[in-house]
């Protein structure tokens, strides 16, 4: 084991857990708390920094061989998940005194970016549990209501249930192959045997657990809806984001074929097609933001038909665009002391003539997310539908977009509410500073991709 | 600076209008009306120097940029002018500053909101008519939604909210279809030639089986079936009219409706040249239905918009049948078609607005006698009606005899061969020319003569702008109808490269070859 290589290629990871040891330290010392977010904040930036000056570098390692590697994909795709985190933070300020949020957040991070680096079935399982456990206390820590107590719970509980059923399928997968290593899965991928089968179906359906892909999601609205704003942000984000990527990763370049290709074909369908058909009946933007990520869990699954060499760009790339569009609807939300009834749907009416930025970027958000031109959104959905036919699935490909579809309505309903309806009657309150400033980086990125799309592709 | 760089320019003027909106002070109506006006009349001088510089010598693009955009998949930023849309773009930036002018006095609520939105929708309605890459055209043509989907449904009437998501609703959901057709012809394209391409100049090299042809080309009739709209996918339209704010109509009416045309000629037909030729019993069916029954339509109508709603179904029904025609004539009267209609039913919709905003209401039955009240306002009104009906030396009358000629002259060689339908399809066709006399002279009968009886009185004739806005309307009209040697030239080249496109068959090699010894028509 070459030291230097474990120094520089976990140093993301290395900084993160830096930064938690201060904030902890802090916590003892005990004097200013409120300098925890700021070493959060420092600690994301520095890694990101380090991981796309790596990626940039071209810079490949495995310090644990057959464990843990990098290689600038993945050093890539680390840095720009740590980015996405970024605003979250920023949007936190004001919901979250103390080192609990700063802390719990920077260990969930952690968890994310081992995963993107994971080689086995040992790692991927440290990496899942390490960006769960946190989350599940960050739902708990809205701790003005009840209902956060049974969100965290209920998540808690389905998060242990995918827990288990991974547990199990590693080991069926053990069984079968002899190894824990992702290339054994990956070889099962392909082979017929049953326990192989089973192994990688037992897998599949414990991400589709975490990534709350129908009939799996009903912990979703629940969760997102009992969690703090910045925490359901989180959630939708990077948690969305930290799973889909593992999968990917996971599945390498693994071709996909019957019968697992219904599984991985249908599953998503119904996700795409229950999550837009439910969300058009939802009080807040929490709930609907939960079956609106319900449906484009869908489409990120959708992107394993596609062919292996593909597959990681397309995700990625629609992660961003998907994680950057939530990121500014929830950033753009006016603040409100309660943070309950904070994003019901109601109090969005007439939102335009309270708040025009507010309600113009909430607009951009909801337009990318439904996937319309020329916002980013439709770029990463061209992607993930082009690859899907290029590997000839032409049909699941039409469904798919059928199930699209199906979004618009209740995206255009949110613009109806805040540029049509006469105005709510309450007062909002401008989100604070930190919070704005969040959402203008968010918007500044957004726009880039919108206008040089074919620039970040490139680099994916 | 380069014609080339002018077109861009053009383009993108809008843009630099929305960044002087949003950066005007919050509360001055008036400058931000002086800025769009000024924005789009500038836009207007630049594309009429672009037309006048059009050769129309020279057969494919003109004034041509292409920049790579995104290069991993071939699709390039290219746009250019040629035959089929250099008419178009003067159609719209000619509009463009009428729309913002009789706005002037009938939007007071969001104004700022509203001519950005005017303006975006310009953007994203020149982008599709110039854009020469698919992905470019297909990123414009959903882009227009958003812009109309406020403009309807923030300023529109009483049921704005329902019109303006069925207007949505109805038109992504041919897009989506489009979408997937898209995907799939650019991907067999790469598997047929190895050309990663988006630009409709490789897109029109594809060879495919008849029916992987026929459903693509369903997947894209539809989209722009919906948004011609051809009877029966043309519910949306009397709704989004009838709801939408006059600027909303006039674009609708004057533009929007010829993206679907537009579609056809550009890309519908010349992709899937086969599959054309066995849709064209059905589509020119389906043409001649929208023009009897959308002239039928508009005969029994009491809500002044909706009668000129229907007129539209009927006459881009024409412009269908001439498109369909594949005659060099037809196809040429098409496009004169589009342009007229685009004019006659956007002057018809500002007079409408004009009366509105006097008398606030469109109840036909609550006029009569407007010649008498409003003398200046009769006179514009009776020369667009007698335009609409198609009467000679007015645009209308280019537009509808060229299309006629092209249908009966296409019908002669089958009809000879034994085949009737087409030459009772066009025979129907002429049949629409009656009826549309019938319900605009019922129409301007009622409104203006008879006893004088209207809501509010008395009225007030209408004022200098609303003159000049109208003046120019009808100068194009007359233009039009009695010069139409010149645009026509500008499109000879381009509908005679349509009819090669259509006419010549690109099924797949090998079929061709199996085709020919078994004795089948190509």
């Amino acid at each position: 084991m070459n030291m230097n290589a474990v120094l520089l290629a976990m140093l993301p990871e290395h900084v993160l857990l830096l930064g938690i040891v201060v904030i902890v330290a802090l916590a003892i010392v005990g004097r200013d708390r409120s300098g925890a977010l700021a070493v959060a904040f420092a600690s994301v930036a520095v890694a990101a920094l380090a991981a796309l000056r790596l990626a940039a570098d071209g810079y490949a390692a495995a310090p644990f061989a057959g464990q843990f590697s990098v290689d600038p994909s993945s050093l890539l795709v680390k840095g720009m998940v740590l980015a996405l985190a970024l605003p979250v933070l920023l949007m936190a300020r004001d919901d979250f005194e103390g080192v609990e949020f700063p802390a719990l957040l920077l260990s969930s991070l952690y968890g994310v970016c081992l995963l993107q680096s994971a080689d086995g079935f040992a790692t991927l399982f440290l990496g899942l549990e390490l960006m769960s456990l946190p989350v599940y206390v960050l739902v708990l820590l809205a701790d003005r209501r009840p209902q956060s107590a049974e969100a965290a719970l209920k998540y808690l509980v389905l998060g242990g249930t995918a827990t288990a059923t991974f547990l199990m399928g590693a080991s069926l997968l053990y069984g079968a192959s002899g190894s824990l290593g992702s290339d054994a899965f990956a070889r099962a991928v392909g082979a017929g045997d049953g326990l192989s089968r089973a192994a990688v179906v037992l897998i599949v359906l414990a991400f589709f657990l975490k990534a709350a892909i129908v009939p799996f999601h009903a912990w979703a609205p629940d969760a997102y809806e009992g969690a703090s704003v910045p925490v359901t942000a989180y959630m939708a984000t990077i948690v969305k984001a930290g799973v889909l990527l593992a999968v990917v990763r996971l599945f390498g370049k693994a071709q996909v074929s019957s019968p697992l290709l219904e599984i991985l074909a249908a599953l998503p369908l119904v996700s795409i097609v229950w999550g837009n058909l439910a969300a058009m009946r939802q009080p807040t933007l929490r709930r609907m933001i939960a079956y609106s990520s319900i449906a484009h869990a869908g489409y990120l699954f959708y992107a394993l038909l596609g062919d292996g060499a593909g597959r990681l760009q397309a995700v990625a790339f629609y992660l961003l665009a998907y994680a950057l569009m939530n990121l500014l609807a929830f950033g753009a939300l006016p603040a409100s002391p309660d943070d309950a009834t904070r994003d019901r749907l109601d109090n969005l009416k007439g939102l335009f003539h309270r708040s025009p930025f507010a309600a113009l970027v909430l607009g951009v958000a909801m337009l990318s997310l439904a996937g319309i031109p020329p916002f980013p959104g439709f770029v990463a959905k061209f992607l993930i539908f082009r690859n899907v036919i290029a590997a000839g699935h032409t049909t699941y490909a039409v469904l798919g977009l059928v199930g699209s579809y199906l979004g618009i309505y209740f995206y255009l309903r949110v613009i109806q509410f805040m540029f049509m309806s006469p105005d709510a009657a309450v007062a909002d309150v401008r989100p604070a500073p930190l919070a704005r400033i969040a959402t203008a980086g968010c918007l500044a990125a957004a726009l880039a991709v919108m206008v040089f799309p074919g620039w970040v592709i490139a680099r994916l | 600076m380069s014609d080339a760089a002018i077109l861009n320019l053009v383009l993108f003027l809008p843009l630099v209008g929305i960044g002087l909106l949003i950066a005007a002070p919050a509360d001055d109506p008036v400058f931000v009306r002086r800025t769009t006006l000024g924005v789009t009349l500038l836009q207007l001088a630049l594309t009429a120097w672009l037309y006048a510089r059009f050769d129309p010598h020279v057969a494919g693009l003109q004034f041509e940029t292409r920049i790579p955009w995104i290069p991993t998949w071939g699709v390039y930023y290219q746009i250019g002018l040629d035959g089929y849309n250099v008419l178009l773009v003067l159609l719209t930036a000619l509009l463009g500053p009428l729309v913002v002018a009789g706005a002037f006095t009938a939007i007071q609520k969001d104004v700022k909101l509203f001519y950005a939105m005017v303006l975006a929708v310009q953007l994203a309605m020149l982008g599709t008519f110039v854009a020469q890459d698919l992905f470019l055209f297909y990123f414009f043509w959903e882009t227009m939604l958003i812009p109309m989907f406020l403009l309807i449904g923030i300023w529109g009437g009483e049921r704005r909210i329902y019109a303006t998501i069925k207007f949505v609703l109805y038109t992504a959901f041919g897009s989506i279809l489009m979408l997937a057709a898209v995907i799939y012809l650019v991907w067999s394209l790469q598997q047929t030639t190895g050309i990663t391409s988006f630009a409709f100049a490789d897109l029109v090299k594809s060879r495919l089986p008849l029916d992987v042809q026929m459903i693509l080309l369903a997947a894209f009739a539809l989209a722009f079936a919906i948004k011609v709209p051809m009877v029966p996918l043309h519910t949306w339209l009397p709704d989004a009219h009838v709801e939408a704010p006059t600027a909303g109509s006039v674009i609708l009416a004057g533009v929007m409706l010829k993206m679907g045309t537009y579609g056809f000629m550009k890309l519908g037909f010349p992709l899937f040249p086969d599959a054309t030729r066995e849709f064209t019993p059905v589509l020119t069916s389906l043409a001649v239905l929208s023009i009897v029954y959308g002239a039928c339509l508009a005969l029994v109508q009491d809500d002044i918009k909706k009668i000129i709603a229907y007129s539209s179904i009927s006459h881009l029904g024409y412009v269908m049948l001439g498109l369909l025609s594949l005659d060099v004539i037809g196809v040429q009267g098409a496009v004169i078609q589009m342009v007229s209609h685009g004019l006659v039913a956007g002057g018809l919709f500002l007079m409408v607005g004009m009366i509105y905003e006097r008398c606030h209401t469109r109840e036909l039955r609550a006029y009569g006698g407007l010649a008498k009240l409003l003398p200046v306002y009769s006179v514009f009104f009776m020369v667009l009606t007698l335009a609409s009906v198609g009467l000679p030396t007015t645009s209308g009358f280019t537009g509808e005899f060229l299309v006629l000629l092209g249908a009966f002259r296409a019908a002669w060689v089958p009809h000879l061969a034994g085949a009737q339908l087409p030459l009772v399809l066009a025979a129907l066709a002429v049949s629409g020319v009656v009826l549309g006399a019938l319900y605009m002279l019922r129409f301007a009968l009622t409104f203006l003569y008879g006893g004088s009886k209207a809501p509010h009185q008395p009225l007030a004739d209408l004022g200098a702008r609303e003159r000049a806005i109208l003046a120019v309307i009808v100068a194009a009209v007359f233009a039009l109808g009695v010069f139409p040697a010149e645009p026509m030239a500008k499109t000879e080249l381009a509908a005679q490269s349509y009819r090669q496109l259509v006419a010549t068959s690109r099924l797949p090699a090998a079929t061709v070859a199996t085709k020919q010894m078994t004795g089948a028509p190509r």
